[in-house]
């Protein structure tokens, strides 16, 4: 199954909603990967506004 | 420290760049190597960034992937990858005016004129020059190649 994108927070998902935002609006089409794994210490995370550890993407259309 | 972090550049198999993050962050979480964030772009084809505080933590991770093949020697600031971050809409650059040719789907290798350029939607709606009669036709900003711009 393609991996879709949550339209509110970018986050890359496998299921059919967001388990952050809770919505359903994801989006097929997405480009650029950014996988955050320590939210503390990353300067792309602070970059990026993101506090959780996840995979997201950079754009969706 | 946030301080030290550093980004360092893998080149991988063209196309597997994904798939070298994905695996990267697999054998980080595994190992517990201190590896920050790792960054794909679309635009980087055949790289991998990543941000961690010494090249060797890199070096370790990428011994066992597949399709990463080295690490590109020095390190670069995060300023320096900071507008991979904010990818530009695919429409910025085309104006009204400007003349295009499609590059997929069924007008592939027509010509036309921009006639409205939608950037939220990355959009364009253009007039094929060898249509009869003008029919406005809108197509995805990413399909089409810049053949002259509006004022040249």
């Amino acid at each position: 199954m393609p991996e879709k994108v949550c339209r509110h927070c970018l986050r890359v998902l496998e299921g059919q909603t967001c388990p952050v935002c809770g919505t359903s609006d994801l989006a097929e089409e997405w480009s650029g990967l950014v996988i955050i794994l320590d939210t503390e210490r990353s300067e792309i995370a602070k970059k990026l506004g993101v506090d959780i550890p996840d995979r997201f993407a950079l754009k969706v259309r | 420290m946030s301080e030290d972090s550093q980004i360092f550049v893998i080149k991988t198999t063209a196309n597997q760049e994904r798939s070298v993050a994905m695996a990267l962050a697999r054998v980080a979480k595994k190992e517990k190597l201190d590896i920050r964030a790792i960054l794909a772009p679309d635009e980087l084809k055949g790289y991998v960034l990543v941000e961690a505080p010494k090249s060797g933590i890199v070096e370790l991770a990428i011994q066992t992937i597949p399709h990463a093949r080295a690490i590109v020697k020095g390190s670069s600031s995060i300023s320096e990858i900071e507008h991979f971050l904010k990818p530009k809409p695919v429409v910025t650059g085309i104006k009204e005016g400007a003349i295009i040719e499609v590059t997929s789907g069924p007008f592939k290798g027509e010509k036309a004129r921009v006639k409205r350029v939608d950037e939220g939607h990355e959009e364009i709606t253009v007039e094929l020059f060898d249509a009869v009669v003008p029919i406005p036709i809108t197509i995805r900003g990413d399909t089409v190649r810049i053949l002259k711009k509006e004022n040249e």
